[in-house]
């Protein structure tokens, strides 16, 4: 069975010359009981394609389906069978998660064991305190909690690590592979790899509104295997660097006076170092390990630190990285 | 369902916001100044306190308790983005609107009926010994409750189709400028504007002063004032307008301002619902 598909969707803001084409023919196949990462830089689409999926805007072209329902046609249903975690939503700051839990319960017309609930999330000692006064963290773990009520079949989680410590990613990790484990589809975006690694069956990778990549971290990690970059430091940029004629260069970029070079296999990197020197002066040489990190870099044309600092807790981001 | 499902929730959320009781507290006062005002009277008139809070309210107070109630219903839950949890759920938009109504409708009424009780002990304790026409007063507190009611539709109407706070204030207040004081102290009001076309058209407008009637009655404020008959005495009530007889034409005759006052509930919110079922909420 498939929970979530989309087929050629896409969601163009604005129209003519200042319209924006924040996602264009989307195809994803999400199976049920898989753990999905959507990955890609901020902007690439994910909550674009994610508010398209609740219904919260509508699609410019295509169709979605989620659980065998239409999005747009049959979105109560959808959300009958789903537990949503908004990006960066704020709480109702004048209930108490108690009555968070209770809301969803009623919405959906469930019993939920709301004190085994916010235990998992970690908030059961703030069980009754109003939430106004909650943290960035605190009001994620209870966005979280409000997901989870109901056990639903499908979690969709937009950036679900945001606001939170690195202790916090890592329960939040450690609760999407239990929820994976009792067969729970769960859907998640988010612009760190790392986070993505640890927990996915399946990535997909957005790039400026298109889907650069869907496929399994085994079959990414395989397809990587051999690829590789080295970075070399020069004196000045040469205008011709003569790398055309080096056999195995997969693409060159330059950043000041560094060359940044991803090669077919390691074994190509000795040639594009010798054929840089007959140009110029190299001043210094550094050569990475593979990693998804180079793929990430190369689908979506950027590397995972900007991805990082283009939000506000970039250094969340960094620690994310640290603790995966 | 769930309709009463996000009025349930909103009314926990809205009736602990501290701003939403000012109003209220200003209505309360009122009825106790005017109270206290007929305890220097030597024969205090019941009816004269009916009709001062008939003026306070209609152009002042209960609008303010309703839009200050009501103008962030919808719009500040989409500055702030908890309306992806309140439709993060299977809730449909129509329900979200009309449960916003039912909630903040029941706080408004809640606090109308307060100030009405309030005003009731200050009459029992500073003028004893004047006679309360209870008919009557039931009567005014009932109509009081569906204009009340009418403004709060007006409120979750304009918050459901505005994206941000800012243009919900802007909304509720220009629908404060426009159909209260415009409608009856500018001299651009809609009853001049139809005399000047009649004129313009050759026609007299002295043969038309009915319609004129109408379109005063029209605005939820123009409507709610033209429902003294109900509850005040034809020695107040013709000081004002002239008493409608039963030879005129159902459209001004009391009973019609009751309908046009539902319409102010009925409209604004088939609108509002309309505009926020069409959003985007990214």
């Amino acid at each position: 069975m498939v929970a979530i598909q989309t087929d050629g969707l896409t969601k163009r803001f604005g129209s003519g010359e200042a319209g924006v084409l924040a996602l264009n023919d989307l195809d994803l196949t999400v199976e049920e009981g898989e753990v999905f990462g959507f990955l890609g830089p901020n902007g690439a689409g994910k909550s674009t394609t994610i508010n398209i999926l609740l219904n919260f805007i509508d699609p410019t072209a295509g169709s979605a389906e989620v659980l065998g329902h239409d999005v747009q046609t049959e979105s109560k249903q959808v959300r009958q069978r789903t537990g949503v975690l908004p990006e960066g939503a704020e709480v109702f700051e004048r209930l108490t998660p108690r009555e968070h839990i209770a809301w969803v319960e009623d919405a959906k017309g469930i019993d939920a064991d709301t004190d085994a609930i916010l235990d998992t999330v970690g908030i059961a000692d703030a069980a009754d305190r109003k939430a106004g006064g909650f943290s960035k963290g605190m009001q994620q773990r209870l966005g979280l909690g409000m997901a989870l009520a109901g056990d639903p079949d499908l979690l969709i989680l937009d950036e679900p690590s945001s606001g939170l410590d690195p202790t916090g990613m890592k329960e939040m990790r450690q609760l999407i592979r239990e929820q994976a484990a009792s067969g729970t589809t769960v859907f998640f975006s988010s612009h760190i790899l790392s986070e993505v690694e640890a927990v996915c069956d399946r990535v997909a990778i957005l790039s400026g509104g298109e889907l650069a990549i869907q496929d399994t971290i085994e079959n990414l990690r395989d397809q990587n295997e051999g690829v590789c970059t080295i970075d070399v430091e020069v004196d000045s940029v040469p205008d011709s660097l003569g790398l055309d004629g080096v056999a195995g260069v997969q693409d060159v970029g330059v950043a000041d006076d560094e060359l940044i070079v991803t090669c077919e296999s390691p074994s190509v990197k000795v040639d594009v170092v010798r054929a840089i020197d007959e140009r110029t002066t190299v001043t210094d040489i550094v050569s990475e390990d593979t990693s998804l990190e180079t793929l990430f870099e190369r689908y979506t044309g950027e590397s995972v630190e900007a991805a990082g600092e283009q939000t506000d807790d970039s250094t969340e981001a960094a620690e994310a990285e640290v603790v995966a | 369902m769930s309709t009463l499902a996000v009025a349930r929730r909103d009314f926990l959320n809205v009736r602990r916001a501290k701003l939403v009781w000012a109003p209220v507290a200003l209505y309360s006062l009122f009825m106790v100044l005017f109270f206290y005002g007929q305890s220097s009277n030597t024969d205090p008139d019941f009816h004269m306190v009916l009709f001062s809070l008939l003026g306070i309210g209609s152009v002042l107070v209960i609008p303010l308790i309703a839009l200050v109630a009501a103008y962030l219903s919808v719009a500040g839950e989409r500055e702030s983005g908890t309306i992806k949890f309140t439709l993060g759920v299977p809730v449909d938009r129509a329900a979200v609107v009309t449960g916003k109504l039912l909630a903040r409708s029941i706080v408004v009424v809640a606090g109308v009926l307060v100030s009405f009780v309030v005003g009731t002990i200050a009459a029992k304790v500073f003028v004893p010994g004047m006679a309360i026409a209870y008919g009557d007063y039931l009567r005014f507190i009932a109509i009081t409750v569906l204009y009340a009611t009418a403004y709060v539709a007006i409120a979750v109407g304009i918050s459901a189709a505005t994206s941000a706070r800012s243009r919900a204030i802007a909304g509720s207040i220009a629908f404060f400028f426009v159909f209260n004081i415009g409608w009856f102290s500018l001299p651009i009001s809609p009853m001049e504007v139809f005399e000047f076309v009649l004129e313009q058209l050759g026609r007299d407008p002295e043969n038309y002063q009915h319609f004129i009637e109408l379109i005063w009655s029209l605005s939820p404020t123009g409507a709610y004032l033209n429902t003294m008959d109900f509850y005040l005495p034809a020695r107040i009530a013709s000081q004002q307008a002239p008493v409608s007889t039963a030879s005129d034409p159902f459209y001004i005759q009391p009973w019609f301002m009751l309908v046009i006052l539902a319409a102010w509930v009925v409209v604004p919110l088939a609108l509002g619902i309309r505009r926020f079922q069409k959003a985007q909420l990214g």
